[in-house]
């Protein structure tokens, strides 16, 4: 097994690969990559167990084969090479020669066969999907998802498509973002809850391309295909909670804000907060909105005012600062508007401009009891 | 730090007698007992006259009995000595810059820096003088250049009397006493020092501090520093509570679990309650159980940070569940809240919902207007003597003067 193949365009696939490497293995060959040769595809895959990742390389080659590389060892070899080709001959006593304009290296393989095979997906239902879109349905949602692992469910973000659109849900119990884009279709209804790390891996991949995704999925897997590459992973068991029953329908309150000055000022009150619950409280009466945060402990306290635009009655609401900040980080739009109901009923977010046609972004942030 | 502070512990002589004796001088010059009446009862407080028999606090009431037969015994009542120990609180308050108040008998008072206007030892004396004409109670200091030194000499001066400790001689005064005299060396640590050899305070002295830690871990260094005089504590006013818990001995040991079950529920809904009240989350639950035969055993379980009572109490029973598995009766049992933080619930999209909320905001409203028992829940009714007092207040817990082991 011979191929002959340009440094800088492997280890930029290597490095996307890489993302899917633990930094620490309970089974020893998959801090491998594995390479399987086809004449002039190179075909290179990188698994967890739980996500397989692989892209295809154009190389120079007339053999065949499979071998398993250490995947730290390569990568800091290649890291240090300027654009350059590399030939790799495979030796008869396990190892691989790598052969560089400066000289040659030698690692230890393990055999291809070794290397666990991805799933088949049987019998997939197809969508298929901008990739930015889904780079940005991704990075819009992922932030909200809980890391609990006693509740599995909403460590993931949930994929609901439908004829009418596709949305994704993700939430801690604390905090919930629903991000639909209702330009987009799906040929029938699907549910399915996608874990963290491979979306974190195609929000990484995906940001700003033109490409389409192909999804394909079935009750315990979903595919990702793009380009030369597709990413397999184990979906997430379980049903997700109803989480249209927690949205309150009515919500006489409004509260339209610009959202850089209301973030800033969440900001700086909250250092003021107390370090574990990072409760703050919002008073807002005719069109001013007080933002206060106190910490008993160190005799720490701090107070702002903003003007807004408000509809409603007087009302005073506790969140923690921590999850209005990182909603309203996330979004970005210029004005965001607050819609509440009662102090401890779940106040909805949601951007008044800069958003897509067909693009619709409900935040839902639960607050916290205040006393007095 | 100064090296030279001046530090006062203040301790009211049998602080409950005292008071009692204040209300009925007809018990000055008897053996008086103030503890718990029931055949599980210690004895909290003793007077004098009443130790000659062999009578110490902390010891069971039956036998106090059966030493002394002719002693006075009384049940005691924590609010009145609450309100005694309040008057004495008002008067160093309102004499000394900075004050402790460690429990409801003993005071740590910084006098540090007032050699140079009134002499410590003259305003300390003034003070005791002071306290016993206004309050009429009996209270003995010592004076040293901290707490640990300080509150040894009180107990060296005791009763209704007063010592100072030249700064410098620390290690000399402590030298002779017996080790028991460092505070914290407790019934179990004793022993294990006499297993060693070690009877007096000289002793630890005399020995390296390393062989103290690695007998007695940790605490073998504190005992040893403290052993030697050395105590950089300083005294705080305000003392933030980290736990809050509450406890029950029965008088009869029992397996009834419904009556078990009523009192962990209203044990545990009289704590949140208290958080509540005081604007604290608990992440921490531990539950305690006692057998008959004296074994004890404890469960703790982070939660997410709560003061609610549908989210605290079936962590609790689970516990109750886990832990209750022996085939014995129960002598006691205990609930317990740690890792408090100040702040309000954080409401649960799926789990909680608006009743629940409200009924509780609700109830709360009722108690602060009508008292702590005014609503409970039903299952809580059968337990009715639970301690209701403000754990938030800086103040020490109360001791309770009919407790039972």
């Amino acid at each position: 097994m011979k191929f002959i193949v340009s440094s800088t365009y492997l280890l930029k696939q290597l490095q996307v690969l890489g993302g899917v490497i633990n930094s620490s293995n309970t089974l020893p060959i998959l801090d491998n990559f594995l390479f399987e040769l086809d004449h002039n595809k190179l075909t290179v895959s990188a698994s967890d167990l739980e996500t397989t990742m692989a892209s295809t390389l154009d190389v120079e080659s007339d053999s065949e084969g499979s071998v398993a590389i250490p995947a730290r060892l390569l990568l800091d070899t290649l890291k240090t090479f300027p654009e350059q080709p590399l030939t790799f001959v495979v030796e008869d006593n396990n190892t691989i020669e790598i052969s560089s304009n400066h000289g040659k290296y030698a690692l230890a393989y393990a055999d291809g066969n070794e290397f666990p095979k991805a799933v088949a997906l049987e019998d997939p239902s197809k969508t298929i999907i901008l990739g930015d879109v889904l780079a940005t349905a991704i990075s819009k949602t992922i932030f909200a998802a809980g890391n609990d692992d006693l509740r599995p469910v909403m460590s993931g973000v949930f994929f609901q498509f439908s004829t009418e659109g596709l949305t994704f849900v993700a939430t801690d119990a604390h905090k919930l973002v629903k991000y639909t884009r209702a330009d987009i279709q799906a040929n029938q209804v699907a549910e399915f809850i996608m874990p963290k790390k491979p979306l974190n891996l195609l929000k990484g991949i995906l940001a700003g391309s033109e490409d389409e995704v192909t999804i394909e999925y079935n009750d315990s897997n979903a595919k990702f295909t793009f380009e030369n590459s597709e990413l397999i992973c184990r979906l997430i068991d379980g049903k997700y909670p109803n989480y249209e029953a927690v949205i309150p329908k009515e919500n006489p309150n409004k509260l339209a804000i610009d959202r850089t000055q209301f973030l800033n000022s969440v900001r700086r009150v909250s250092i003021f907060s107390n370090k574990t619950t990072h409760q703050i409280r919002l008073k807002i009466a005719g069109a001013e909105l007080n933002i206060s945060a106190e910490d008993v402990d160190y005799s720490n306290k701090a107070e702002e005012r903003l003007t807004c635009a408000y509809q409603g009655d007087d009302m005073q609401i506790g969140f923690n600062s921590r999850f209005l900040t990182e909603m309203l980080n996330n979004l970005g739009s210029d004005e965001v508007q607050l819609e509440m109901s009662m102090p401890n009923r779940a106040g909805i977010l949601t951007p008044v401009d800069g958003l897509d046609e067909g693009e619709r972004i409900t935040m839902l942030v639960m607050p916290v009891m205040l006393n007095g | 730090m100064n090296k030279n502070r001046s530090i006062v512990h203040m301790d009211l002589d049998t602080f409950f007698v005292s008071c009692e004796r204040l209300l009925d001088s007809r018990l000055i010059g008897k053996p008086v007992l103030i503890g718990g009446t029931s055949s599980r009862g210690v004895v909290a407080s003793c007077s004098y006259e009443a130790r000659k028999f062999g009578i110490h606090s902390a010891m069971p009431m039956r036998l106090a009995k059966s030493l002394c037969p002719e002693a006075v015994i009384l049940r005691g009542n924590a609010g009145i000595y609450s309100n005694f120990s309040k008057d004495v609180t008002d008067v160093i308050k309102d004499s000394v810059p900075l004050y402790e108040k460690s429990s409801i008998d003993e005071f740590y008072i910084d006098l540090t820096g007032m050699d140079k206007f009134f002499g410590c030892h003259k305003l300390a004396s003034e003070l005791r003088q002071r306290i016993m004409k206004e309050t009429g109670l009996p209270i003995s200091f010592g004076l040293s250049i901290n707490k640990t030194v300080s509150k040894i000499a009180t107990g060296e001066a005791k009763p209704n009397n007063e010592i100072k400790i030249v700064s410098g001689t620390e290690k000399p005064f402590l030298a002779p006493l017996s080790v028991r005299k460092i505070p914290m060396v407790g019934e179990v640590t004793y022993k294990s020092l006499c297993d060693l050899g070690v009877k007096r305070i000289k002793t630890v002295q005399d020995m390296p501090m390393d062989l103290m830690h690695k007998v007695l871990g940790k605490n073998g260094l504190s005992i040893w520093k403290k052993a030697n005089g050395i105590d950089l504590s300083p005294v705080v006013q305000y003392q933030e509570r980290k736990s809050i818990s509450t406890e029950r001995t029965f008088n009869k040991d029992t397996t009834d679990v419904l009556k078990l079950k009523g009192i962990i529920i209203a044990m545990t809904e009289n704590l949140a309650y208290q958080l509540r009240r005081g604007n604290k989350l608990t992440a921490c639950i531990t539950f305690k159980i006692r057998y008959s035969d004296f074994q004890t055993y404890t469960q703790q379980q982070r939660i997410p940070y709560s003061a609610m009572d549908h989210s605290i109490i079936p962590v609790v029973l689970d516990l109750y569940k886990k832990l209750y598995n022996r085939r014995l009766l129960v002598r006691l049992i205990g609930v317990k809240f740690s890792h408090l933080v100040e702040g309000g619930y954080q409401i649960n999209l799926f789990e909680d919902n608006e009743k629940q909320l409200q009924l509780t905001q609700a109830i709360d409203t009722m108690r602060q207007r009508y008292g702590d028992r005014a609503v409970i829940s039903a299952a809580g009714m059968g337990a009715k003597s639970i301690s209701r007092w403000n754990p938030f207040n800086g103040e020490p817990p109360p001791l309770l003067p009919n407790r039972r082991r």
